[in-house]
């Protein structure tokens, strides 16, 4: 805002210069006129106060007159001005600036209104510059947050009083904090502190020699240390947060890890190497001096028999030592190798992916995925090498990738139509190197590094697999991602009618073994689809031959251009973030249409989805006339003595492990695996064409009718 | 006429007490130190069960049991594969390979005579 005083300033400056040149005149006149009347003599007096005092009082008033314009017209206009310049200045950057056109300021006015004109337009491109680098540096804090979210390790960010500045998510899990680690708090509240200091001091003084000798070095250090607690032990490295050049620095991360388990089975093995040697020096003494006595000494038949109970009886205590050892030797999977827990289907995929890019083989991965121990990169090379090795033996072009799981191991198996591989050469193919970047590495040394080997054996009619045991995962994921056993299962639908469309005369008498189907699964936000329930997620597999083509699965979120209702997001855990800017119903399932094609659709409680597919139908302009078989009424024909039907407790009969929690596609996977199962029990029955098949469910319908009725 | 049991491994040792034991029970002992000489005696003597060591000179036990399985005239004879090797993929794998049994080194004398004798006394569809 304007200064008061200034304004006023102004005003009377101007006010006293004309009041001086006011008073001036009359005086100067008077005392002019005064001399002259001296002069002329006492007969000039009057006239000379007559026209002198005119003259004098017209002065004034021409002095009074021109200030007056003044104060006005220039005085107030550029004090217009001004306010207008401080207004421009100080608050409002768009105030406009309007000089008076009657203030008498000449060129001032316009010259001020560019100067502002130009002002404004220098603010605004300052305004839109800092816009934009505030942008840039959101978007790059939000990809630094992505990164630190998605790293293995934990990170935390100090400054030099030891104060967290910033952590992932990953930190708070290694360290096992549930909820916030609050910012400002000390490192060493959470982790032990010793180890910290020790590197931070040998990190400073590396930064030190650095500006002495004008070289850089690395400014990283390895610590070991514990969580705070003294549960688990760390491994991790510090570096200092240091610009270049610069002597000082500002701060330093910390990347770590958890190696308790790793420790541990380093520690394990360590243990049962000492336990091994010791538990050998007791018998072998014993056995040696028992021995080595009955072969030199003479000795009468009694003593004899005495050291021969000695012999068997430490022979059998040294097997059972070993017998001992080696099961639990047979656990411990090294540490020093990168083995982590890998899901069958993304190891699998990078072998179809590899080979498909090369154009001359063609894999198909099949059968339900499954979680396993292995270093996934020698892995995926080894399966690789096989292929392209049987491929090359017998001129095989296609091949199934299937994994499965057994007690305590998984398996992966390369399946293709020909010839089993005789055990020599499968031994000559592993004793080779794989691949140069590896290090020189064999499939040998692969296997062995998982405690494992392989074969070759007949599979199918006309099909040979090659075998590859791996451990089994760390932890149980099937069960432990499902967690939510006790959600009740969506009650059985009893629209049957449903199911009897499209029976398609033409697919009746195939054999159900040679037919193409699709598993499919929907999760929708209710149970009833007449009272605006709707569907967010439809996933479908395919089975071809008898086999499940895990990789040519389908899966989709769908907007369902409604509230997800909060009861229904723990049964499918889908949000209602998650399908926003999803594509609508309308456009999905024309697609899946154009997935399923002429196969027969098969599901779990199909009588459910299908009816949800129905109300759809008109508005996506699709029909879906396949012909459809339920697994719950399979079930049901195959199992008469339960009726315990749910796609858990089916899946557990029939032995096929649970994928993930609830997902359309983690549930159209083990419906699949279910049904598969079920091709092989129906033929023992002497049900093997699809007409068969839909005779056997239509009695289960007629039979649920009337138990319904009741 | 005594069946006969056909034992393949290279160390002596445990030649001298196998070679006990199958004649003590009555069965006619043959011996081959290596994988090739496996073959050829399982060949022109047609064993009604092999004791075979896994870790044997030149072919390796389930080298020669995928081999003997593939044998004409060897369709009932039974295999019972010996290994230093106690990994349970090894056993999975042997059995892959068309053995019959499985014994991990070192055995007890008792259960190996067991196991031999319920497979050739299990084996009464042979024309013997």
């Amino acid at each position: 805002m304007a200064d008061p005083s200034e304004k006023s300033g102004l005003r009377f400056r101007v006010f006293l210069q004309f009041a001086v040149i006011a008073f001036a005149v009359p005086v100067l006149l008077g005392g002019g006129l005064w001399l002259a009347a001296q002069r002329l003599g006492p007969g000039a007096g009057p006239p000379l106060v007559l026209f002198g005092g005119a003259a004098g009082f017209a002065l004034i008033g021409v002095i009074v007159w021109v200030w007056m314009r003044l104060d006005t017209g220039m005085v107030a206009a550029i004090q217009g001005l001004a306010r207008d310049l401080q207004t421009l200045t100080h608050s409002n950057p768009e105030h406009e600036l309007r000089p008076d056109p009657r203030g008498h300021i000449g060129a001032l006015g316009p010259a001020a209104a560019a100067t502002a004109e130009a002002l404004r337009a220098a603010r605004k491109e300052v305004a839109e510059e800092i816009a934009r680098a505030t942008r840039d540096a959101d978007a790059q804090k939000d990809r630094l947050e992505i990164i630190l979210r998605d790293l293995h390790e934990g990170v935390l960010i100090c400054n030099l009083d030891h104060q967290i500045l910033l952590y992932n998510q990953r930190a708070l899990e290694i360290l096992h904090l549930s909820g916030e680690l609050g910012l400002g708090r000390s490192l060493f509240s959470v982790m032990n502190r010793q180890p910290f200091l020790h590197a931070l001091e040998q990190l400073f003084n590396r930064l030190a020699e650095e500006e002495e000798e004008e070289e850089r070095h690395e400014l990283t250090e390895l610590v070991v240390c514990a969580t705070a607690d003294g549960r688990y032990i760390l491994e991790g490295r510090v570096s200092l947060i240091a610009q270049p050049g610069e002597a000082a620095a500002s701060g330093y991360v910390v990347t770590f890890e958890d190696v308790t388990l790793e420790l541990a089975t380093l520690g394990q093995r360590d243990r049962l190497l000492s336990q091994a040697i010791a538990g050998l020096r007791r018998p072998l003494a014993n056995l040696r001096a028992a021995t080595e006595t009955l072969t030199t000494a003479e000795l009468e038949p009694e003593e004899r028999r005495a050291f021969e109970t000695v012999l068997s009886s430490e022979c059998e205590s040294l097997s059972q030592h070993l017998e001992k050892i080696s099961e639990e030797y047979h656990d411990i999977i090294t540490g020093h190798w990168p083995m982590s827990d890998a899901y069958s289907a993304n190891l699998l995929n990078c072998v179809v992916r590899r080979l498909r890019d090369e154009k001359r083989l063609e894999a198909t991965m099949t059968g339900l995925p499954v979680w396993l121990r292995c270093d996934s990169h020698t892995v995926v090379e080894l399966l690789d090498d096989i292929v392209h090795r049987i491929a090359a033996h017998q001129g095989a072009g296609a091949f199934d990738l299937e994994a499965s799981a057994a007690r305590r191991r998984c398996y992966i198996d390369v399946c293709w139509r020909g010839e089993v591989i005789p055990s020599a050469v499968l031994d000559s193919w592993i004793d080779e190197v794989l691949e140069q970047k590896l290090g020189g590495l064999t499939g040998r040394d692969v296997l062995e590094r998982h405690k494992s080997t392989l074969w070759s054996e007949s599979h199918r009619e006309g099909w040979a697999r090659v075998r590859i045991p791996l451990p089994a995962p760390l932890e149980d994921r099937s069960r432990a991602k499902r967690g939510g056993r006790s959600l009740g299962a969506r009650p059985e639908f009893y629209d049957f009618d449903l199911l009897r469309r499209g029976r398609a005369a033409a697919l009746g008498d195939m054999p159900l073994r040679e037919l193409i189907f699709v598993v499919f699964d929907t999760e929708t936000t209710g149970l009833e689809p007449s009272n605006g329930d709707e569907i967010i997620s439809i996933a479908g597999v395919r089975i071809v031959n008898g086999r499940i083509l895990t990789g040519e699965s389908f899966s989709e979120l769908i907007d369902p251009r409604r509230d997800i209702p909060k009861g229904s997001i723990r049964f499918h855990g889908i949000t209602q973030e998650m399908v926003q800017g999803k594509p609508p119903i309308e456009r999905v399932l024309p697609r899946f249409r154009d997935y399923v094609g002429n196969a027969v659709l098969v599901a779990h409680n199909a009588a459910f989805d299908l009816k949800f597919l129905e109300l759809k139908q008109e508005a996506c302009g699709v029909a879906f006339d396949n012909p459809v078989l339920d697994t719950v009424l399979l079930s049901a024909f195959l199992h008469d003595h339960t009726n315990q039907h749910t796609l858990d407790a089916v899946a557990e009969r029939f032995g096929v492990a649970i994928q993930g929690r609830h997902t359309a596609l983690g549930d159209s996977l083990v419906t699949a695996g279910v049904f598969i199962r079920m091709l092989d029990l129906l033929e023992a029955q002497n049900i093997r064409s699809l007409g068969q098949a839909l005779e056997v469910s239509e009695r289960m319908v007629e039979i649920r009718r009337q138990q319904a009725r009741y | 006429m005594a069946k006969r049991v056909l034992i393949v491994d290279d160390e002596r040792n445990i030649v001298i007490s196998l070679r006990h034991l199958m004649s003590k029970a009555g069965y006619e002992v043959l011996h081959a130190g290596d994988g090739e000489e496996a073959l050829a005696i399982a060949e022109s003597a047609a064993p009604d069960l092999v004791l075979l060591d896994v870790m044997i000179p030149k072919r390796d036990g389930y080298d020669v049991c995928q081999c003997m399985r593939a044998m004409p005239g060897l369709e009932g004879t039974r295999i019972v594969m010996l290994t230093a090797k106690g990994l349970e993929v090894e056993m999975e794998k042997g059995l892959a390979m068309g053995a019959d049994a499985y014994l991990t080194k070192p055995f007890s004398t008792r259960d190996l005579v067991a196991t031999v004798q319920s497979l050739l006394g299990d084996d009464r569809g042979r024309p013997e």
